[in-house]
């Protein structure tokens, strides 16, 4: 007898439907599974038949043919357990098809319990644009799966949870289904309520975060960060090791304005897609990512046999931090200025090609050496001759091309760490960010000052004459190019956000410049 | 074998390593010349002395190795004489004309001093040695180019090592303004110094400087050649400055011998308890040189210097720079005022000002635009008609 049923699989960040075709017919007792299964999905033989067993069904005595159409198509991991399970049931006759059409998600455990799988939010969103309405998700799933309107979703604990689902009649379910509206700005805004995803920090070896008030001096530094995180602009911080380099970058979580309503669908599409979204819904906060300097290639930019997004994808949207930048693979450093360059991975391999999005902001930091005191006024550089400038070339040109603020750090003085007075909060500097967050993107249609082409960004700066005349005189003093006027436009038009200002002045223009300080080229002084 | 002149025997005994200035001028002593020395070793003679002198000094005059070298280039010297002119090198021996007077009162004086580009610059006036460290901080790097830049317009030529640091920062400053410069080497011509100055090299001999040396050409530099060569830094020089030195620096021997010739020595002074200038401190302390505050007093205690002609264009002076400051903004002025104070970070530019970072920031941009300042790593210090 045949049953057929319907899953999906996760192709980059898109779900492709997949039907499960279950024969079972008379000859000896065995199972075959084709359509280019790997080898998680073959082994979904055992835990089927321990998951059918251990419910307290029959594991047929006969010949079961699985087939996953269509059949070209390379399939994987373990979601498909469940489909497969609840079709042998029904080709063999054990229950009977009630009235609905469900999909069926999950990885059966021996004892027929339901495990969450990875790529549910998309799936379902493929599931329910074919017209499925009804669908069985993991319960750990749940929350994630609810994000899409216009379907019924179910949550399964156990097989026979989903074997009275599938027999029932229509309408009617073993839970009751929340129904949400269609996958619009509105019902996501709505989802605010809903149990927020605390992050997957942890998992990249990030300590906690850090409120701006517990670091004291590097005023400069401070006021760089906010203005690279206002503008969305890329930021390298080189300083000497204690500089708190390190410990201003922790404090970026909380100053990051949070996700809007699209952007947020977008993060969490891909945290399901990367299994980081297991007990959690739509992600408010932005993602912060600080891989470590030993991170390989496919880590960071995504690969490996399941063509997975890396940490630049992770940090869609959000800060990817690379500490300690020189010593990252250099590889992998030059395969992150396409997304830095357009705000997507490709990953192309012989079986195919998926591409993930990796618009993050980038913030980096790295000692001027190898001891880290090169160039400090009071402190001796050990390293042996040479060596400093070897240190800094292990980041190429082209990359660092792409960091729109340079930010050169001195060491903390005792004095600033005993000071008076109490820097401000990370509240009060976040909401400047978010405000100047928001006059950025009513202005550039959406998008943050750092994103503007040459052209757009002398538009949104508005430069008066005084402003304009006095950065061509800044442009041929200091040798800049027209890419590094651009990038001056570009922050200048940050901080002057920052100062609620339509347009950018002169003070802007000039402090802009000195966020590119290391680049600038002027004349030797007599 | 065409007999050698007196002047060809002298290079060709030069030549051998193991023969240096003592040895050379114990051996013109002995056998009265230098073309009898290499007849000595010839026939054995030399060996006999070699001996006798042992007997009464307790050493050997020289050692066996050496000994065989010389009977093998008595025999034929000529490769010896080939290799300088292969390399268009011009030598110089006390019996020519041209051999530095200055480099006489060293005693013994080197027997042979070999070099590349104009050999007349040796004889220049107005010589003055530039030496410190091979690690400067980035002031010590700053403090030498403007030293050059004032000896330059005073039109004096600077003799250095070629070393890394505040030689090469000595020779580029004085190349960068067309200036001429001696770059005196520890080693044999094939190896000039270190290879990141290849082009300076160039760029000194394209300037008319020289870059001399007294050993031959194949001559590697070992242990001590380079404090040897510091004797002739200070001979050549008529006065002698010190930018940062640590203590046992190569630039205190250079400082000692030109102390002991008689020269006069400038030491640029760093702060008490600086690593990078405990060694200058000393010399100040120890010795008769001179601290230099300042590039208009570093003129006069020169005093051979003469008037120059860029004498008069000096501003400073606190009144001229107050007149300066007079002209700028505001915040400019006491982003300025802070600087002159000393050199300072962007944080303790805010704090001495009491200015938020990106007004700071802004002025100093202001500040470098107009050459009044300038960037050291995360360190800015006034520059141009600010200096004093």
């Amino acid at each position: 007898m045949l049953a057929t049923l319907v899953t999906a699989v996760v192709n980059g960040l898109r779900g492709e439907l997949v039907r499960v075709e279950i024969d079972v017919a008379p000859g000896l007792p065995s199972c075959h599974i084709v359509g280019l299964p790997d080898a998680a999905l073959s082994e979904a033989r055992e835990r089927v038949r321990g998951a059918i067993r251990n419910s307290g069904f029959n594991y047929p005595g006969s010949r079961i043919t699985v087939n996953l159409a269509p059949a070209d198509r390379p399939k994987r991991g373990a979601a498909y357990d469940l489909a497969i399970a609840v079709g042998i049931l029904v080709a063999s006759g054990q229950i009977r098809r009630g009235g609905g059409a469900w999909a069926l998600l999950g990885e059966l455990s021996l004892s027929g319990t339901v495990q969450p799988v990875a790529g549910v939010l998309p799936m379902v969103a493929t599931l329910a644009r074919a017209g499925y309405a009804r669908i069985a998700v993991p319960a750990a799933n749940l929350a994630e799966a609810q994000l899409v309107g216009n379907v019924e979703v179910v949550a399964v604990d156990g097989l026979d949870d989903a074997a009275r689902l599938v027999s029932g009649p229509r309408g009617r379910s073993a839970r009751a289904a929340t129904r949400r509206d269609a996958l619009s700005v509105s019902s996501v805004s709505g989802a605010a309520a809903m149990p927020q995803n605390t992050g997957a920090a942890h998992l990249t070896g990030m300590v906690e975060p850090v409120d701006l008030v517990e670091i004291r001096g590097q005023g400069h530094a401070r006021w760089a960060l906010e203005v690279a995180l206002a503008g969305g602009h890329n930021l390298l911080l080189v300083g000497p090791p204690g500089a708190g380099k390190t410990l201003l970058c922790r404090a970026i979580p909380g100053l990051l304005p949070p996700l809007r309503d699209d952007e947020a669908l977008e993060v969490t599409v891909i945290e399901s897609v990367a299994g980081l979204l297991r007990d959690g819904g739509l992600r408010r906060d932005r993602p912060f990512r600080a891989p470590h300097h030993t991170s390989s290639y496919a880590a960071l930019v995504g690969g490996g046999p399941a063509l997975q997004p890396g940490e630049a994808s992770l940090s869609h949207r959000g800060v990817l931090f690379l500490d300690e930048l020189a010593e990252f693979d250099r590889s992998a450093l030059d395969a992150l200025r396409q997304p830095l360059e357009e705000g997507v991975i490709t990953l192309a391999r012989a079986r195919g090609h998926v591409r993930y999005p990796a618009r993050f902001q980038l913030v980096a930091a790295m000692n001027p050496c190898r001891c880290g005191h090169h160039g400090d006024e009071d402190r001796e550089c050990r390293c042996p001759r040479g060596e400093p400038e070897r240190y800094v070339q292990r980041v190429s040109g082209p990359f660092l091309d792409r960091i729109d603020i340079h930010v050169r750090l001195g060491p903390v003085r005792p004095a600033d760490l005993l000071a008076h007075g109490e820097p401000e909060h990370s509240a009060v500097v976040q909401a400047r960010i978010s405000a100047a967050w928001e006059r950025a993107r009513a202005r550039n249609h959406g998008r943050p000052n750092a994103n503007l082409a040459g052209s757009a960004a002398v538009r949104a700066a508005d430069l008066p004459r005084t402003a304009s005349v006095l950065l061509d005189e800044l442009a041929v003093a200091a040798g800049m190019s027209a890419r590094g006027v651009h990038r001056v436009v570009r922050v200048a038009r940050s901080i002057a956000d920052l100062e609620d200002r339509a347009r950018v002045l002169e003070q802007d223009v000039l402090a802009a410049v000195q966020l590119r300080q290391p680049d600038m080229r002027w004349p030797r002084a007599a | 074998m065409a007999p050698l002149t007196e002047r060809q025997a002298w290079l060709v005994l030069a030549s051998v390593k193991g023969v240096g200035d003592e040895t050379f001028g114990r051996l013109l002593s002995i056998f009265g010349s230098a073309a009898t020395v290499l007849i000595a070793a010839g026939d054995g003679r030399l060996a006999t002395a070699s001996a006798d002198w042992q007997r009464r000094q307790g050493r050997p005059l020289l050692t066996a190795p050496v000994l065989t070298e010389l009977r093998a280039i008595a025999a034929d010297g000529n490769e010896r004489l080939t290799a300088l002119s292969d390399r268009g090198l011009w030598s110089l021996t006390p019996l020519d004309a041209g051999y530095p007077g200055r480099l006489r009162d060293l005693d013994p004086p080197p027997p042979v001093v070999h070099g590349l580009g104009d050999p007349a610059i040796l004889v220049a006036r107005r010589v003055v040695a530039l030496v410190g460290t091979r690690r400067p901080t980035p002031f010590g790097r700053m403090l030498a180019g403007r030293i050059c830049g004032r000896l330059v317009e005073c039109g004096a030529v600077v003799v250095s090592g070629l070393a890394v640091g505040v030689d090469g920062a000595a020779h580029a400053a004085v190349v960068e303004r067309g200036g001429r410069t001696i770059a005196v080497i520890g080693a044999g011509h094939d190896t000039p110094g270190p290879r990141a100055h290849e082009g300076l090299r160039r760029a000194i001999l394209a300037g008319g400087g020289a870059i001399v040396g007294e050993h031959h050409p194949t001559v590697r530099a070992t242990h001590g050649t380079y404090p040897r060569r510091n004797r002739i830094i200070a001979a050549l020089a008529e006065a002698t400055i010190v930018v940062e030195a640590p203590v046992r620096s190569g630039a205190l021997i250079t400082a000692r011998h030109a102390l002991e010739l008689g020269r006069r020595v400038l030491v640029a002074p760093g702060r008490v308890g600086d690593w990078s200038t405990a060694g200058s401190l000393a010399l100040l302390r120890e010795t008769p040189a001179y601290p230099l505050t300042g590039l208009d007093e570093m003129v006069a205690d020169l005093g051979f210097l003469g008037g120059g002609d860029a004498a008069s264009a000096v501003v400073g002076g606190p009144e001229a720079r107050g007149a300066l400051l007079a002209t700028i903004g505001p915040t400019e002025r006491s982003v300025a005022e802070r600087l002159c104070l000393g050199p300072a970070g962007l944080d303790g530019l805010v704090a001495g000002t009491g200015h938020p970072p990106a007004v700071v920031a802004g002025a100093l941009t202001l500040l470098l635009m107009r050459g009044w300042a300038q960037a050291i790593g995360p360190v800015y210090l006034v520059a141009g008609p600010l200096l004093g």
